[in-house]
């Protein structure tokens, strides 16, 4: 009698870390990459246009939160951008959150250029 | 030779398998009384109940520890968006009336307008929930400013809820979100 076993390819180990009941924790760094790189593509070079404004603001949370959905983690995501025109204004934001620390995660990602300044939060719960 | 090593290697794995298993089930033994005593106690917080004994057991076990099944999809006392709204609005007003915008106190203002508006929250006992609360403060200069927010969630469950205070000075804006968290 020889007894089989299953060999785990490492497309399997990869769904199985996803599948089982283990914690995976918010990666900070993958997603202010991420945010990065929406908002560069969104903004890049352009100076601040009132009528665009909306159109920047939406285009940057999707393609951020798309790219976010793309990674295939067990978590929900709330990402929030905040563009404000340069004008020797003050802007505060302060966010507190309720959560599990071990698992859920925050991002703020800073941008500015000559016109504008761009805020995007990103966070990440765990399911 | 062959056949009597495998023989040996199997009933390892089945010795180990079985002493998990013994170990899974003291486990959930142990849980089920640690939650009952705790939800008297806590109300908010059913998970937090369980990570003391998950201490205990994991170094013994070989197998990954989980939580018991409550099979309950529903929280039984479910976020209301019009108690929080009018107490996030309360919480502003009261404190953003007399206050005028300064660069050197608002930073603190801010955070502290969102550690209140977050005790609030869980002060109403939702259980099962967890929060993200965002206070923003803009001062008023001539300038334009927007605001958008996107998320990937349970629609069913989770909710958001936003208060606006405005004064001759600035405009303070508090995004309150809440996720059903099994």
């Amino acid at each position: 009698m020889t007894a089989k076993r299953k060999k785990s390819t490492p497309e399997k180990e990869k769904e199985q870390k996803y599948t089982k009941r283990g914690k995976t924790s918010f990666v900070v760094d993958e997603v202010s990459n991420i945010i990065k790189e929406a908002i560069e593509s969104a903004i890049g070079g352009n100076a601040y246009q009132h009528s665009k404004v909306n159109q920047w603001t939406t285009s940057v949370v999707e393609q951020s939160l798309s790219q976010l959905t793309k990674l295939g983690k067990p978590f929900k995501y709330i990402v929030t951008c905040v563009i404000m025109q340069k004008n020797g204004a003050g802007l505060h934001t302060a966010s507190s959150c309720f959560w599990d620390n071990s698992s859920d995660g925050t991002c703020t990602v800073r941008w500015e250029n000559k016109t504008m300044y761009c805020i995007v939060s990103a966070f990440g719960l765990a399911i | 030779m062959s056949r009597t090593a495998l023989h040996r290697d199997d009933v390892d794995d089945i010795a180990s398998l079985v002493n998990g298993f013994l170990q899974l089930i003291i486990f959930s033994g142990l849980s089920s009384r640690c939650s009952q005593k705790m939800k008297g106690k806590m109300k908010l917080s059913n998970f937090e109940g369980l990570t003391p004994m998950k201490e205990e057991c994991s170094s013994k076990t070989t197998a990954k520890i989980k939580f018991l099944n409550t099979y309950r999809l529903e929280p039984y006392n479910k976020f209301q968006d019009q108690l929080v709204r009018g107490r996030a609005q309360a919480i502003l007003t009261n404190k953003l009336q007399q206050a005028k915008y300064d660069a050197i106190s608002s930073p603190s203002l801010c955070a502290s307008l969102s550690e209140e508006i977050l005790k609030a929250t869980k002060e109403m006992g939702f259980d099962r929930y967890k929060y993200v609360v965002t206070v923003l403060i803009v001062e008023k200069a001539g300038q334009a400013i927007n605001v958008a927010s996107r998320w990937v969630w349970d629609v069913q469950r989770d909710t958001w809820v936003s208060a606006k205070c405005e004064t001759e000075t600035f405009i303070a804006l508090a995004l309150i979100m809440a996720c059903y968290y099994e």
